[in-house]
């Protein structure tokens, strides 16, 4: 782990300036703008590898690269040495006599973060994937490369931390060889298996001059292209490289990591222009044939704006910062622009540019670059924002729901409301957090992605914001599913003149996670949802019937030509969610669930079948339709991976099994052992104290979010009661819950 | 014994001589006014005026809870008020039934509704009125400014040159908040009404009927959209849209309704 003093930022001002100057130039000339992300697995080199860059292209003074971290803006990033939220920068690049203009993001490589690289995915076309030469792909690498791919970015792969190949494993030409190739024919394996249906070939090699190789320290870099240019192959390397300080210095200056890289991303990565006529029908669902999707694909900047915001920060003075992409148009100060899912427009305040994690203003910024915004308080991660009302961007999946939360509540009354904006500001910037706010106990619930993600947002409420507030310990989240088929129940309404027919039922696990994943959503046109859910598996007729998808719910109409049913959906549609909001046993939210409407007898007058009416009765039907399904807990659980020497083994499968765990696999990989297997998220909170005492700190591990499955039966009444008394419902369940 | 009692349109007056002797007589005595109000008297004056106590019961103690009342009714004479008639637009037979299925004797004292202040009032006749409905706020009831189903029934009664009486909305549910609506009256006013109907209807002829019952009755025909611009003071109002008019009926709104002549049919037209 490292630790760095504050970042000293030498630079130049005049230099700086000049390159804003070149930048502007080069914004209105898409083929020359390339629009990338860097991800790996932690600790792999993104940030000092994103320095290098930075430092090749003047944005930083030479000497600090390496060590300065200018892209871990937040202060707790550098103390982590972690990269916790994306950081953007632009920077030129000059190849092949043209000047370039590189839009970079860092993203952050910890499964907790997740959500952040795929919404920094969602803004570029290119992703220069590091690999740690010693550790080779790892869980993280599979991660952000199908995050990548989903989103349509192209790969790219940069090996590095081949000094400590040479140095510290001393291995010669042939070792080394072998491992280099079979890192790249791991990454190409991963990604031949996520692009299986696309009818191109993205895997990368190093003849064709999509694999690099270097060291993000010691700041060279090669690839095939650069060794044919500069004459320097790997045994010149070998031999600089073990020569001690002063070899290292004559590597970085005959062939610098950045040029390498850079070469790399100006020859490979895709512009704008190649990029958005692919990539427009993978993210947007709206009408193919619409001038406005003409204008996005041609990367029209005179067209309408359209802009995706996949970042939302805070400036102490700017206030709230939207980054995102320009696809379509030239966003400038003044414009009123829509933000998807709010009423209204926003006045653009500002428009900008990052140059090594700062903002620089500029006059306009035009289609096909990353722009950062300032004025469009409505938008949040996500947001689609543009200067005509248009079908919105495609929900930007993040991978995993969030599966633990914590009470925080201020300390003191005079940061009451301070921390309620504080909280809400958060959710704006990070949608895998979901915060609860409760005004009447002022216990407020943050839930996220894991004990680090919940861990730095409150050391950020505690430290940046300065509100002192008091966290409860960490709560997994459940949730409840319904375990078979129900009876038709009946829901009433107070006044007893409606009444609505209701069954429920499981949903196939397909189905659930096509719907999880995106790819069938309320969002796309019918016949779009239609195909999706029947090739996940739904029957064609029931999917004909589909009214409306909440969660990973959803509700069929099976009702054939009742009167005034059209007008009163949507308060059913209201009754619903909350009956799936909160579920019969503890709450919780339900997931995976059918729920048929067979019948509905509704009142002659609105005023007789309105909200006060009709969502109970709905909310009640639901309720007792789940609990007729016999509906129970369902518990996130975890992939587990431990890398341990053999002499611990046996430790660290113990703490997967002494946790409900189980182990599915132990193999040897080079001189360590591998353990994977799975465990509750619940058994996993305090895991890594527990596991490197276990094995006397030898044991690095990887855990991943993995959904969730049935809590075994014995444990089922005891959760529901716990979660019962901490929500502060009565305890006894109604008396139809028989079957726990 | 359950007595159902209309309070009728306006103040502690309103009442019947029949309905106020049962009141008298009462051992308890229940009310409800989320379904509409006096707009002349609150509780405590209809309290002082009959020398009763009243226990006012909201959405939820009456159709969620309606024990109480039930069981006052069974144990003595209860008696049960809304304002206008308890069983015309405010529909209280679910209750009525209820008691009747324990055994409880029911009665119904009538009370004068607002079906017969829009007929009375406007001199439409009431042998020519179809359906009537509900104008719900928007926002309330999903779908759009107006619910199909209104826009409908407009129609249909239309069709058939009958007139519509269009009831407007109260704001009592505490389920959704009222910050939630673009008003912040609780009372949908005629002009508020008259703006979301003219979408449809812009040129048509409607009539306003403002406080009836009270001693200052206003009545007002003119197009939907020169009402929408006007303003008809407090509440309750409620809204009628004309269908095919007899030529008593034509008189009525020119001389009662202060009709523009303009938009009458003339003389030839009928
Ligand atoms: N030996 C060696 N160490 C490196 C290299 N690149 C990065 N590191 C070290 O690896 C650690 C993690 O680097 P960092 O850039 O923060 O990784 P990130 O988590 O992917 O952003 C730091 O201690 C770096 O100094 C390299 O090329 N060689
Ligand atoms: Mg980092």
């Amino acid at each position: 782990m490292l630790f760095t003093l504050l970042p000293v930022r030498v630079c130049i001002m005049g230099r700086r300036k000049k390159i804003v100057n070149e930048c502007e130039r080069l914004m209105d000339e898409p083929e020359n703008i390339r629009n990338i992300a860097i991800a790996a697995h932690v600790d792999h080199g993104k940030t000092t590898l994103t320095d290098n860059l930075l430092a090749g292209a003047g944005m930083i003074s030479d000497e600090t690269a390496g060590q300065q971290l200018a892209m871990d803006t937040e202060e707790d990033e550098q103390e982590r040495g972690i990269t916790i939220d994306a950081a953007n920068v632009s920077m030129t690049h000059e190849y092949e006599d043209t000047n370039h203009l590189i839009n970079l993001i860092d993203t952050p490589g910890h499964v907790d973060f997740g959500g952040d690289v795929t919404r920094a995915m969602r803004a570029v076309d290119g992703a220069l994937v590091v690999v740690d030469a010693v550790e080779g792909a790892m869980p993280q690498t599979e991660t952000v490369l199908r995050q990548a791919l989903r989103e349509g970015v192209k790969p790219a792969l940069f090996i590095n931390k081949v000094d400590r190949l040479i140095n510290e494993l001393q291995e010669g030409p042939e070792e080394m060889q072998k491992r280099l190739l079979s890192v790249i024919s791991d990454v190409n394996e991963l990604i031949r298996g996520m692009t299986e249906e696309e009818d191109y070939d993205w895997t990368v090699s190093v003849e064709d001059g999509t694999v690099g190789f270097g060291s993000a320290l010691y700041k060279w870099g090669v690839s095939m292209p650069s060794m044919e240019r500069t004459g320097i192959d790997f045994g010149d390397i070998m031999e600089l490289e073990r020569s001690g300080e002063e070899g290292r210095m004559e590597l970085q200056e005959r062939t610098p990591l950045s040029n390498v890289v850079l070469d790399m991303v100006a020859e490979h990565f895709p512009n704008p222009v190649d990029a958005q006529p692919r990539r427009i029908p993978t993210v947007w669902r709206g009408d193919a044939d619409s001038d406005l999707a003409e204008s996005m694909r041609m990367v029209d900047e005179d067209g309408e704006v359209v802009f995706m915001s996949t970042d939302i920060s805070m400036d102490p003075h700017a206030g709230e910062i939207a980054t995102g992409r320009l696809f379509s148009g030239t966003i400038e100060k003044g414009q009123n622009l829509y933000v998807s899912g709010t009423a209204g427009t926003n006045r653009v305040q500002s428009v900008g540019i990052f140059m090594g994690g700062e903002r620089e203003e500029v006059d306009s910024v035009p289609a096909g670059n990353i722009a950062a915004v300032t004025g469009l308080k409505d938008a949040i991660a996500g947001s689609t924002v543009s200067s005509v009302e248009m079908t919105p961007f495609e929900s930007i999946e993040h991978i995993s729901e969030p599966v633990i939360t914590k009470s925080v509540e201020a300390k003191t009354m005079d940061d009451l409301p301070k921390l309620i904006e504080v909280l809400q500001q958060v959710a704006k910037e990070d949608p895998t957090i979901q915060i609860e706010i409760n005004e009447d106990t002022g216990e407020h619930l943050i839930s996220g992605q894991g004990e680090l993600h919940l861990e730095v947002i409150t050391h950020r409420i505690r430290d940046n914001q300065g509100i002192d507030v008091h966290t409860g310990e960490p709560i997994v989240v459940f949730r409840e599913q319904p375990q078979e088929e129900s009876r038709e129940v009946e829901g009433v309404s107070p006044n007893r003149h409606n009444k609505f027919y209701i069954t429920a039922e499981p949903m196939d696990q397909d189905i659930v996670d096509a719907i999880h994943l995106g790819k069938a959503s309320m969002d796309m046109p019918e016949l779009e949802r239609r195909e999706a859910l029947q090739e996940a598996g739904m029957d064609k007729e029931t999917s004909q019937n589909v009214e409306h998808i909440f969660n990973t719910n959803v509700l069929i109409d099976e009702t054939k030509g009742i009167q005034h049913l059209n007008e009163t959906m949507e308060l059913v549609i209201e009754g619903l969610e909350d009956a799936l909001e909160d579920g019969p046993l503890a709450a919780e939210p339900v997931q995976g669930a059918l729920l048929r409407l067979h019948d509905a007898k509704l009142h002659e007058d609105t005023i007789h079948r309105g909200p006060a009416q009709v969502i109970p009765a709905v909310r009640d039907a639901v309720h007792r339709s789940l609990i007729d399904a016999k509906i129970k807990m369902l518990e996130p659980i975890q992939d587990v991976r431990i890398d341990v020497p053999s002499e611990y083994m046996g430790d660290a499968s113990g703490e997967i099994q002494g946790r409900r765990g189980r182990v599915d696999d132990m193999y040897q990989e080079g001189d360590l052992m591998v353990i994977e297997g799975i465990a509750p998220v619940e058994e996993m909170i305090g895991f890594s104290s527990d596991i490197r005492s276990a094995t006397e700190g030898r044991a690095s591990w990887n855990t991943e979010n993995a959904g969730f499955r049935v809590l075994v039966d014995s444990l089922q009444p005891e959760i529901i009661s716990e979660i019962r008394e901490r929500k502060g419902m009565k305890q006894e369940l109604p008396p139809s819950i028989d079957y726990i | 014994m359950l007595t159902f009692i209309g309070l009728g349109l306006y103040d502690e007056g309103s009442i019947t001589r029949e309905g106020e002797a049962a009141l008298q007589a009462a051992d308890r005595v229940f009310a409800e006014f989320y379904t509409s109000r006096l707009l002349g008297a609150d509780v405590d004056d209809l309290e002082a005026h009959h020398g009763i106590e009243i226990e006012v019961r909201d959405r939820a103690g009456v159709e969620q809870d309606p024990e109480p009342i039930l069981q006052a009714a069974e144990n003595g004479d209860a008696v049960f008020l809304t304002a206008g008639d308890t069983m015309i637009s405010t529909t209280h037979a679910d209750l009525r039934v209820r008691a009747a299925d324990r055994g409880i004797d029911t009665r119904v004292i009538h009370g004068v509704t607002a079906e017969t202040a829009a007929s009375g009032l406007t001199g439409l006749q009431n042998y020519r009125f179809g359906k009537a409905v509900t104008l719900p706020f928007p926002g309330l009831h999903g779908s759009g400014d107006v619910p199909p189903s209104v826009i409908e029934a407009i129609d249909a009664n239309r069709e058939r040159g009958l007139h519509t009486l269009v009831y407007l909305d109260i704001k009592v549910d505490s389920h959704r908040e009222l910050s939630a609506l673009d008003t912040d009256d609780p009372y949908m006013t005629a002009d508020h009404a008259a703006g979301l109907l003219a979408n449809d209807w812009e040129d048509e002829l409607a009539v306003v009927v403002a406080r009836a019952g009270s001693p200052e009755p206003v009545v007002a025909a003119d197009r939907l959209s020169a009402l929408a611009k006007q303003s008809f003071g407090d509440p309750l109002h409620l809204l009628v849209i004309p269908g095919e008019l007899h030529h008593v009926e034509v008189d009525a709104l020119e001389s009662l309704a202060g009709a523009p002549e303009s938009i009458l049919p003339t003389e030839s037209d009928r």
